[in-house]
């Protein structure tokens, strides 16, 4: 099957790669594509003090899901939400959880007691799965996404009884479960392939991967100079040239070294991997961020049959 | 004053910035270049990636740091050393430096809740890194130590991390806490209101958890001491003279954005701006002529021995590229105006161009580094 609409027709999609690779666009694309495909998806984003979404949808995400398109909600799971919701069911009577949170040492106590912020906020999403048919998580940097799923790994030493480790269990039960998928956004440079390959192999030797991974090469572009092109380039960029010949080359340089780059990228990690990774061209937009994630959308939708028309958002 | 003299006068340069702006290289590049000119350098990074090991070419670095080879730069008189840190590795030694005795310092090293703690809470590394930021500044005889930090888009965190810690420990809470466990542990959670809450943080969180946590508190409460005390000096390490922080961005929206944040956070927490590095920068002279125009008589000269249409389509081929490249550079401009703007508070603003290669090796380095310090940079 065609890996994104593996990644589409899961439960769970864990969206993380390098910082600065495009998680966030990438995470909001897959969201519209579930939606648009008609699943009822759900896009979070996590413990994050400058929220993204305003500036992908028309308006601010909100720690309940926001309706922003047909079939699509998004919701940003943040710490003092997910604290609220989780001490919530434990302890029924409002009164009494807004008296324990709102007191300034238990406060302080679980901002910083180790790996109960990852616990609730982990938590809050898969208690939000009921209520979606996909849940795409627009997660942190590989090193602390990866550290984030690891928590329920050492919730068992952490916690050594009662709800958390009862709860860790069944967030393991989630992770592993070959419906939930991790999707990494790779960019065609050597220190993000390498930090991709890393995560990957830290993430399958901890058990943290349900299905297998899918990683989208972004802003890849192939080689498309043929062999007396790339000759006559290189004796071009030998010659002396007067300082306006030399920003025409230097461009042609620049492009047919993006293109190597690619090329050499989707070597190492199909070897690595078995299977090539999907390659995105670069999108336009402007950068502007809702422009990118509506180009990023179209251009990944060809890869599972849906159209243009059919992303009445974009 | 120029942007050399003013690394030379540095004692400790702190590069901050989101991720894949190329902090670590260009934490690299700024060591690389002071060392170059005789200083002894230390380039700690705290990145879990281990990239900078990457771009020096070292593999298996030992906790304590390691000399950089520069015998490939017969002109560099300083010496380059490089360090990564292991967040357990440092909090272990602090834990056994302050500790009052074997014993609490056994306990503590065994506790589950502090093995936890140290071995994968996020904050740690971060506390970590300015707890050993002031070893190395203070203990060994650098003259400049360039400090790279984890890849952080929310707030200053690694800078607040210690504050979070000292406020968790702090006199008042731990008596709180601690208040029901003198009186014999969770056995006499009933008496009193921090008891009360206790056994709803019991019930939350598990019975056990909250026995290690107590434990854990009960000898930490020894080394609270300790602990506030290398706080205050890493705060006011970061604040002597002679220290600076250097935000790193790259030329895109979302790292600009972060970029003109930082600018903004340094500035409340008052700690010294030294200037704004935009790394990756795609340039583009834009002239009028065509590629025809300027490069069509070289073209046919050396393509004497080639297709003819090979010629043409090289030639088109440039013209493109030359457009994206120019459209790339302008567009870049737009996106990073605003932080050139909020950077006019500090001591410089400098663009460092893309490299046409791979940062992976010395040289490159030196090149980065050439681009900082060695082309003219604004300076308010």
């Amino acid at each position: 099957m065609n890996p994104v609409a593996k990644l589409l027709g899961g439960r769970v999609i864990w969206v993380t790669g390098k910082g600065g690779t495009g998680k966030t666009s990438y995470a909001a694309a897959l969201a519209v594509l579930g939606a648009a495909k008609g699943r009822k998806t759900l896009l979070c984003e996590v413990d994050t003090s400058r929220p993204a979404m305003a500036a992908i949808f028309d308006q601010p995400a909100d720690f309940e899901p926001v309706n922003m398109a047909p079939n699509l909600d998004v919701s940003n799971v943040h710490w003092d939400g997910a604290l609220t919701a989780y001490v919530q069911t434990y302890i029924p009577v409002k009164r009494l959880v807004t008296g324990v949170l709102s007191n300034r040492v238990v406060r302080r106590f679980l901002d910083f007691a180790p790996g109960a912020r990852e616990m609730f906020i982990l938590s809050r999403i898969v208690s939000l799965m009921d209520d979606y048919d996909l849940v795409v998580v627009d997660m942190h940097a590989s090193g602390h996404a990866y550290s984030m799923l690891d928590i329920t790994r050492s919730a068992a030493r952490l916690f050594r009884s009662g709800p958390m480790l009862k709860r860790a269990q069944q967030l393991q039960e989630v992770i592993m479960d070959a419906q939930t998928h991790t999707a990494f956004v790779a960019l065609p440079e050597e220190m993000v392939v390498n930090e991709t390959l890393e995560t990957v192999d830290r993430m399958r030797e901890a058990k943290l991967l349900g299905g297998d991974p899918v990683i989208f090469l972004n802003r890849a572009t192939m080689p498309s100079l043929n062999e007396e092109e790339r000759e006559l380039l290189a004796r071009l960029n030998a010659e002396e040239l007067t300082p306006q010949a030399r920003e025409f080359v230097r461009a042609g340089v620049w492009e047919d070294r993006l293109e190597q780059a690619t090329q050499e990228s989707m070597q190492r990690l199909g070897d690595a991997f078995g299977h090539m990774p999907i390659l995105v061209p670069p999108v336009g937009g402007g950068g502007i961020p809702r422009h990118v994630v509506a180009q990023l959308a179209v251009a990944l939708g060809r890869q599972v049959g849906v159209s243009r028309r059919e992303l009445p958002w974009t | 004053m120029d942007l050399n003299s003013w690394l030379l006068d540095q004692k400790l340069v702190v590069c901050v910035g989101s991720g894949g702006v190329g902090k670590t290289t260009t934490a690299a590049s700024v060591g690389l270049w002071a060392a170059i000119q005789g200083k002894k350098v230390m380039v700690l990074t705290i990145d879990p990636a281990k990239r900078l090991a990457n771009s020096l070419g070292l593999e298996g670095m030992p906790p304590e740091g390691a000399k950089i080879d520069l015998s490939t730069m017969p002109d560099a008189k300083g010496e380059l050393w490089a360090m990564m840190l292991d967040s357990r590795h440092t909090f272990d030694d602090l834990i056994s430096r302050i500790a009052p005795s074997e014993e609490v310092r056994d306990r503590i090293l065994a506790n589950h809740v502090y093995q936890q703690m140290s071995a994968t809470f996020a904050g740690s590394q971060d506390y970590m890194a300015t707890e050993r930021i002031y070893d190395v500044v203070s203990d060994r005889d650098f003259d400049i130590v360039v400090l790279d930090t984890p890849p952080v888009k929310n707030a200053l965190d690694f800078l607040e991390s210690p504050g979070r810690l000292i406020k968790f420990l702090d006199q008042q809470v731990l008596a709180w806490f601690l208040e029901p466990a003198k009186k014999g542990l969770i056995g006499s959670l009933m008496s009193g209101g921090s008891a009360l809450v206790l056994r709803l943080l019991s019930a939350v969180l598990g019975k056990s958890f909250i026995e290690d946590l107590t434990e854990f508190m009960q000898d930490f409460e020894s080394l609270f001491e300790g602990f506030r005390d290398r706080h205050d000096e890493v705060q006011k390490l970061f604040r002597a003279e002679g220290t600076t922080f250097v935000t790193i961005c790259a030329p895109t929206e979302s790292s600009t954005d972060v970029a003109v944040f930082f600018q903004e956070e340094l500035h409340e927490r008052e700690l010294p701006r030294g200037g704004v590095i935009v790394n990756q920068r795609h340039r583009s002279d834009a002239g009028t002529d065509s590629a025809q125009e300027v490069l069509g008589e070289v073209v046919a000269k050396l393509s004497t021995d080639l297709q003819d249409k090979t010629a043409t389509s090289i030639l088109a081929r440039l013209s493109m590229a030359h457009k994206r490249l120019t459209d790339l550079s302008t567009a870049e401009a737009s996106v990073i105006s605003p932080l050139r703007e909020a950077s006019m508070g500090g001591d410089f603003y400098q663009e460092v161009p893309r490299l046409d290669t791979e940062v992976n090796d010395l040289e490159s380095l030196r090149r980065i580094g050439h681009h900082i310090f060695a082309v003219p940079a604004v300076i308010p």
